[in-house]
């Protein structure tokens, strides 16, 4: 298409501490399977679409490297453990450097990264030296979502500008929170790759009902 | 699943299924309940309340309306003029009230959706860019090669699509978001409709919703994005911005490459920086004629030159005159005449592995440009001739032969072209026969050979070299010339 070689890298950091278990950890599996059906049968996003996850929990991993959308395998996903949102920061911030390419005078890079990170508690590690950094370097649009009624929108606040919430873990509303996470990534694949401010924030479709933005 | 009602703006009902198929940024779409239609409401709580986007909607469905006919309040001269262009649009037929604010539009033509292919491909709608695309171009070639069709199909939906915004400019319209995503395309038949026709800028009521799709922003609008809105230098889409994305489609489907794509990196830090230059106050044509710094790095890629005599000069004034001045650009009606003229060159490649299997003749070099194979036989070519005034013949135009091509009205007379209400019925066919080349006779009444022997419907003339044929005495009837190349 427009140009051929550049992606639009796709980050999912997904917590899976103990809290998630049962139910909204099962909501997410689907939501994860969910979103990757719908951006398969979108062309645009198939176009340029990758996606990775990483989870955390009392540690952090990437449990899927930025992969294209039709060799993507769903990860298993388990709960239990404590809130490592610094660690999974940390790991957000290599992955970003090891699989983004950069655009130089020589090489045509990837789009900016799509960042979605969930969350349904209060971090327990040290996560604020993490946060700053991410946000000077402005390596992504990240996009955080306070899960239901223990996630502290605060937090998130230090780490990006855009954060929404849902007041919920029930599974209809984690699947609209995919779904929106879909949308997103299918307007952002299409939309004009818009210069003006280096800050300004990517413009994403409006959010379902159960999700509210945080101003 | 539950059967829901939809009352119409002219006081109707519409009976819709309440699961939704489609869910885009705007709207959210759901089948009636017989699923000829679709119901279409906006997601914009205001939208209906929006005083200007009602009058536009107003405006689309009735007096610019190429889809209906003017004595029931729409633009088409004729109900044949309004049948011909809704096979072209998926026009909106009604504006929805309750339960909330929205269209109705007709189901896309079931040629529109894929018929092969796995779950992620069959059934899906043939959105250009699944031709386009380079990914999902490959996915096609090897989960559903059938669905990529010929080559002289995407010609075919060329000209279709070019109809459509060649239509839209006739009234004054403009769709300002042109790309593969708005003209859905079926390169196993060759036919294009243009989709989400309820975003067109109405001249003087509504500007454009959007600024374009990635790729097909003309430059101008581009590279003058910083500028606030309201800023006098800031160029808005128009039918001078369309006239641009339609230049890159019909590059695209012809080469299948983006003709502002090539091996030039603009400066920049950003894929985002870099785009904004690449496509716009820095885009240079991948093949212009002086600057080669953007050529593309494919060493067996076709050139646009292979496309005739008519087709690289519009390219020309498309990619490099008007690139970045707009009004130089060719217009749509300027590509379908040049598109319809180069439709009567094309010839079947001699070679029946030929990827592309067609291709524009070319009497000198005599080759496939696709896959290099060089015309077995002599390729007969009738230069045609018209009488401008009494004993004054002149050419304008030839038509390259092959076997079982019609020979059509606008062949046989000058001064008419294949519109939407156009006589299509046969003239005449030809045919390779026992060694020679025949043009049988089926509907002209005065088909005169150069000896002056009529050649009645039912019967055939040979077509020899240097013979000329009169097609018809009538006026405005042509003289062709045969030459065999």
């Amino acid at each position: 298409m427009a140009d051929m070689g550049r992606r639009l890298p796709v980050y999912l950091l997904l917590d899976c501490s103990g809290s998630m278990a049962g139910e909204p950890i099962e909501a997410i599996r689907q939501g994860v399977r969910a979103l990757l059906s719908d951006l398969r049968g979108d062309p645009q996003a198939l176009e340029t679409a990758y996606l990775s996850v990483i989870t955390f929990s009392s540690s952090a991993q990437q449990v899927v490297p930025l992969t294209e959308l039709l060799s993507f395998q769903e990860p298993p996903l388990a709960a239990g453990g404590s809130t490592a949102l610094g660690e999974a920061l940390k790991v957000l911030e290599k992955c970003l450097d090891s699989e983004v390419r950069k655009s130089t005078p020589t090489q045509k890079g990837d789009w900016k990264p799509l960042i979605f990170l969930m969350t349904d508690g209060q971090p327990t590690d040290n996560w604020e030296t993490q946060a700053n950094i991410l946000k000077q370097k402005r390596v992504g649009n990240i996009i955080a979502c306070a899960a239901g009624p223990g996630a502290d929108t605060n937090v998130l606040k230090k780490v990006t500008e855009i954060v929404v919430q849902i007041t919920n873990l029930n599974p209809d509303d984690l699947k609209a929170f995919f779904k929106w996470v879909s949308s997103s990534v299918k307007s952002t694949s299409q939309s004009v790759g818009q210069t003006p401010a280096e800050n300004t924030p990517v413009a994403l479709p409006p959010p379902p009902p159960q999700i509210t933005i945080v101003p | 699943m539950s059967v829901e009602t939809a009352t119409l703006k002219n006081g109707k009902t519409l009976q819709f299924n309440s699961d939704m198929i489609g869910d885009g940024a705007m709207k959210e779409v759901y089948f009636t309940t017989d699923r000829k239609k679709v119901v279409c409401f906006f997601k914009d709580p205001q939208a209906g309340s929006d005083r200007l986007r009602v009058q536009r909607l107003d405006f689309i469905l009735g007096k610019y309306n190429p889809t209906l006919p003017r004595d029931a309040g729409g633009a088409a001269s004729s109900a044949g003029d309004a049948a011909f262009y809704s096979n072209l649009f998926c026009w909106p037929t009604d504006i929805v009230t309750q339960p909330r604010f929205g269209i109705v539009t007709a189901t896309y033509p079931n040629n529109f959706f894929f018929e092969t292919g796995p779950d992620f491909i069959k059934g899906k709608e043939k959105n250009g860019v699944r031709f386009l695309g380079r990914r999902n171009r490959q996915l096609l070639e090897k989960l559903a090669p059938r669905e990529l069709g010929t080559w002289i199909n995407y010609f075919k939906l060329c000209i279709t699509m070019t109809r459509a915004v060649a239509r839209l400019h006739l009234a004054g319209l403009s769709h300002s978001d042109l790309s593969p995503n708005n003209v859905l395309v079926d390169p196993v038949g060759g036919s294009s409709i243009v989709i989400d026709i309820d975003s067109l800028v109405v001249p003087g009521l509504f500007p454009p919703d959007v600024l374009g799709t990635k790729g097909y922003i003309a430059p101008e609008v581009l590279s003058t994005l910083p500028l606030k809105f309201d800023d006098p230098k800031r160029q808005h889409p128009s039918a001078r911005t369309d006239e641009h994305a339609l230049a890159v489609l019909i590059y695209q489907y012809l080469l299948l490459r983006h003709p502002l794509d090539g091996r030039r990196i603009p400066p920049g830090n950003t894929a985002e920086e870099q785009d904004a230059l690449q496509y716009g106050s820095q885009a240079i044509f991948c093949e212009h004629p002086t600057d080669d710094s953007n050529r593309v790095e494919e060493p067996n890629s076709v050139p646009n030159t292979c496309l005739g005599p008519l087709l690289p000069d519009l390219f020309k004034r498309a990619f490099v005159d008007g690139l970045h001045q707009p009004h130089r650009r060719p217009s749509a009606n300027e590509w379908l005449k040049a598109l319809i003229k180069t439709w009567d060159l094309l010839t079947p490649c001699a070679n029946a592995q030929c990827p592309q299997k067609w291709h524009v003749f070319d009497a000198q070099k005599r080759q496939c440009p696709f896959c290099g194979t060089v015309a077995r036989q002599p390729v007969p070519v009738l230069r045609l001739r018209y009488e401008a005034k009494p004993g004054q013949w002149l050419a304008d135009g030839q038509l390259v032969v092959y076997d079982k091509l019609y020979l059509m009205k606008w062949h046989a007379f000058a001064r008419l072209f294949p519109g939407p209400e156009t006589d299509r019925t046969p003239q005449g066919y030809f045919a390779w026969h026992e060694g020679q080349w025949l043009l049988i006779n089926q509907n002209l009444t005065s088909l005169t050979t150069s000896a002056g022997n009529r050649v009645p419907p039912g019967q055939a003339v040979a077509l020899t070299h240097g013979s000329q044929i009169r097609l018809s005495q009538e006026p405005n009837g042509r003289i062709v010339e045969v030459q065999l190349q």
